[in-house]
């Protein structure tokens, strides 16, 4: 019985614990980490079991205290909000587990209860961003998800942290006003929230109030723009994943910036009328934006001395490809775009957790020191490489298969001249991280790299794992992208 | 700071500021108000003697410790009663539905579950606003800031 | 083309709106061009504000009055929805002003200065 409550229970259950923890922080204090890998570990079993009840029936549909919509707040869980359930709860999970001994050296001892706080709050807010289906619940998962981010940078209390925490919160800020504003004007000319019912008045609302949809279609690409982290509003992202201690930056570059993502696909596809968006010029704006995102994150990668800093721009460009699928709009790309999310989550998170393996064994992170660093540490080398490579697209690797379906997405579409960014671009990401290879794998080991602290087990497990996945995945594609197209036929409004 | 009528006005008004923060609260369902403006005059009240005496005193009527209980205890208390009409069959946060009584409208014990959980809200907005003002004026090794 | 008076008149019908975009603007402007950190969060602070009037006027119904029923008394009520949006919208506005302040008290011990050019001189100062 308490399988149908799931959705509001992948909520709850993270919320509850971080409550929790401050209060076992205060007098039993070896609990606290395992209650916060009991509460993903329930909130993982939830995410499988709304797998297999969205397998089995294709939508469920959850009524916050049984208040039936437009009235009450309403989760709707189809195919694209249970894949991006499962990709923050296997995501979140691993992340979880390796930071509890990462955390050791970069975290104060008293602030590290705090963190896994800041870390399920957020994880709360993310599964509800992913399953929300009122307009307004939205704004305030992503306000919770906002602060929490920040917090999970702030909290590691040296200068950059401090500086970037501010800069993202002031351009969030920002972007909320944005969104904010944006859902203002849609209330004001449909009088609904609830995203089904605005999707039916906006039909007419078009017709009657054209600016008033105009002006909310741009301040909400703005808002999510931002926090998404689209070319050429991205500012903040560098700053803030190169600063934050590593399981932040996999978790905030890993899923934060994709669900905001995740969002916009939803209100481009499921709210605004086709017919309203095709006036508009947003999808070409989206689509040339992220050719630039996916153009310039990685020449600004290229230049980076700093490995974090190099792997933060390299999520600008990444998340230039879902955009790109986005913008694209054919079901392949879509396809491509959507399963990028879960790909790239598990490889981006995969490198930061293996340079935050570096920079835990050898004390430094910039990338010429880090010559020989894959024969002193095998497993974490491996484990990079791999990531690296899935980033380039070579076959085999997940990050090939999506690649493959945005390629193709774009011959679908008629614009071949997208397939050949699709493939310049992988040749950009081999440049920028063939060296590294290259440098940690046939050089000598030098300096500290010679001689690293030894990794403790559930940091080498994580990556581990982790590697694993992007393996996995790139050989059995098809479960995955199985549900995602399921999930882009609903999007697109074709049932077979 | 150290004012004589500062300090005998604010102990005056101190407890009638408090009453009128728990009567928000309690009238959250009945009358405009609730949880978070009511939780804001009980915060502020608090603020208020923390300011107006001088910020030991202040800790001592209401420590650190017991704004972090309490602020974990408001939002458990809200999550509790959402997790508690799971039980009683209904959906998340469910109130008529999970058969709590109703009462009659108007009446201060009425509208089910909407006060305790208002209350709840009214704990953690309280918790929440003293906090801000200890963390904002704490400077670091635990001195405080208000002396210079 | 529009008459002057008429066109007054609409502006009339619709000053919160016009007042808000107004407010969301000056906001909007000083966030981004003022390098005071604190100017800056006032500016968000006006931003909200300039949002939160917005939305709770789509709510507005001239006459209306604060919606609690009392029975046996028929009369027109201001949509309560907007209100209570916007209260979790003020909630929200709090913490994040909160949270910016104790930033910048942060940054303030680290570089002692709350202006952004200020920090940003001295951090090139360093790099080099």
């Amino acid at each position: 019985m308490i399988v149908k409550h799931a959705p509001a229970l992948l909520v709850a259950i993270p919320l509850v614990a971080a409550y929790l923890l401050p209060l076992f922080a205060r007098r039993l204090k070896h609990l606290v980490v395992p209650a916060a890998l009991f509460a993903l570990l329930l909130c993982s079993a939830g995410s499988l079991s709304l797998l297999f009840q969205v397998m089995h029936t294709g939508l469920i549909i959850y009524h916050f205290g049984n208040w039936p919509p437009p009235v009450g707040i309403e989760f709707v869980v189809d195919r694209l909000a249970v894949f991006t359930v499962l990709t923050l709860s296997l995501v979140g999970f691993v992340v979880l587990v390796y930071s509890i001994d990462d955390l050791r050296h970069e975290l104060r001892e008293d602030v590290r209860g705090w963190y896994y706080t800041l870390f399920l709050t957020l994880l709360a807010s993310l599964y509800g961003m992913a399953m929300t289906n009122d307009i307004f619940n939205l704004f305030v998962f992503i306000e919770i998800s906002a602060i929490a981010s920040c917090g999970l940078i702030s909290i590691k209390e040296d200068r950059a942290c401090i500086e970037a925490a501010f800069k993202y919160l002031l351009l969030s800020a920002l972007g909320s006003g944005c969104i904010l504003l944006a859902i203002a004007l849609l209330y004001m000319v449909t009088g609904h929230l609830n995203m089904t019912y605005l999707a039916q008045a906006m039909l007419q609302a078009a017709e009657l109030y054209p600016y008033n949809l105009l002006a909310s279609l741009a301040l909400l690409v703005v808002g999510l723009g931002i926090k998404a982290a689209l070319f050429p509003l991205h500012v903040w992202l560098p700053d803030a994943h190169a600063a934050a201690p590593s399981p932040s930056s996999a978790v905030l570059s890993g899923l934060v910036i994709k669900i905001y993502a995740v969002a916009m696909i939803r209100l481009l596809f499921q709210v605004y009328p086709a017919a309203f968006l095709a006036r508009t010029p947003v999808a070409e704006i989206i689509l040339w934006l992220s050719t630039l995102a996916i153009l310039l994150g990685s020449i600004f990668a290229m230049v980076q001395e700093d490995l974090k800093r190099m792997l933060a721009y390299s999520s600008v460009a990444q998340i230039g490809y879902v955009f790109l699928g986005v913008a694209l709009g054919s079901e392949n790309a879509l396809t491509g775009g959507i399963l990028h999310i879960f790909n790239h989550a598990v490889m981006k998170a995969l490198l930061f957790l293996a340079a935050g393996a570096f920079i835990y064994a050898t004390g430094t992170r910039k990338i010429r020191d880090l010559s020989g660093i894959g024969q002193t540490m095998p497993a974490a080398g491996v484990a990079f490489a791999i990531g690296a490579l899935s980033m380039v697209g070579i076959p085999l690797t997940n990050g090939f298969v999506s690649k493959w379906y945005l390629a193709l997405g774009a011959l679908d579409a008629g614009r071949p001249f997208f397939t050949a960014i699709v493939l310049v671009s992988s040749l950009l990401n081999g440049i920028y991280f063939l060296p590294i290879l290259i440098n940690a794998f046939f050089r000598k080991p030098s300096g500290n790299a010679a001689a690293p602290r030894a990794l403790p087990t559930p940091m080498t497990a994580a990556i581990v794992v982790l590697a694993a996945a992007v393996i996995v995945f790139g050989f059995f594609p098809g479960r995955m992208a199985g549900i995602v197209v399921l999930a882009v036929h609903r999007l697109l409004g074709v049932w077979q | 700071m150290d004012n004589l009528i500062v300090r005998y006005i604010s102990r005056i008004f101190l407890p009638f500021v408090q009453l009128y923060g728990l009567y928000v609260i309690l009238h959250g369902h009945l009358s405009p108000g609730g949880g978070f403006s009511g939780g804001a005059i009980l915060g502020a009240g608090m603020v208020l003697y923390a300011l107006s005496f001088n910020l030991p005193e202040g800790e001592k009527n209401f420590s650190p410790d017991a704004s972090t209980i309490l602020e974990s205890g408001g939002t458990l208390l809200y999550a509790g009663i959402g997790l508690f009409s799971l039980l009683l069959g209904a959906n998340f946060l469910a109130n008529k539905a999970a058969g709590y009584p109703l009462g009659t409208p108007g009446n201060l014990f009425s509208s089910g579950a909407i006060p305790v959980i208002t209350l709840g809200v009214g704990m953690k907005v309280a918790s929440t606003v003293i906090t801000f003002f200890y963390r904002l004026i704490a400077r670091e090794g635990g001195q405080n800031g208000a002396a210079d | 083309m529009v008459p002057l008076t008429e066109m007054l008149y609409r502006l009339h019908q619709n000053s919160f709106y016009f007042f808000a975009i107004i407010l969301f603007i000056i906001g909007f402007h000083t966030m981004l061009t003022h390098s005071n950190l604190i100017k800056k969060i006032i500016g968000m602070n006006i931003m909200d504000t300039a949002v939160f009037l917005f939305f709770v006027a789509t709510g507005y119904v001239r006459g209306g009055r604060a919606p609690v029923l009392v029975p046996g008394e028929e009369r027109a009520f201001i949509n309560p929805l907007p209100s209570a949006l916007i209260l979790t919208g003020i909630v929200v506005a709090v913490s994040v002003t909160a949270y910016a302040l104790s930033l910048i008290i942060k940054l303030y011990q680290h570089y002692g200065t709350v202006d952004a050019e200020e920090i940003m001189r001295i951090r090139r100062g360093e790099e080099q």
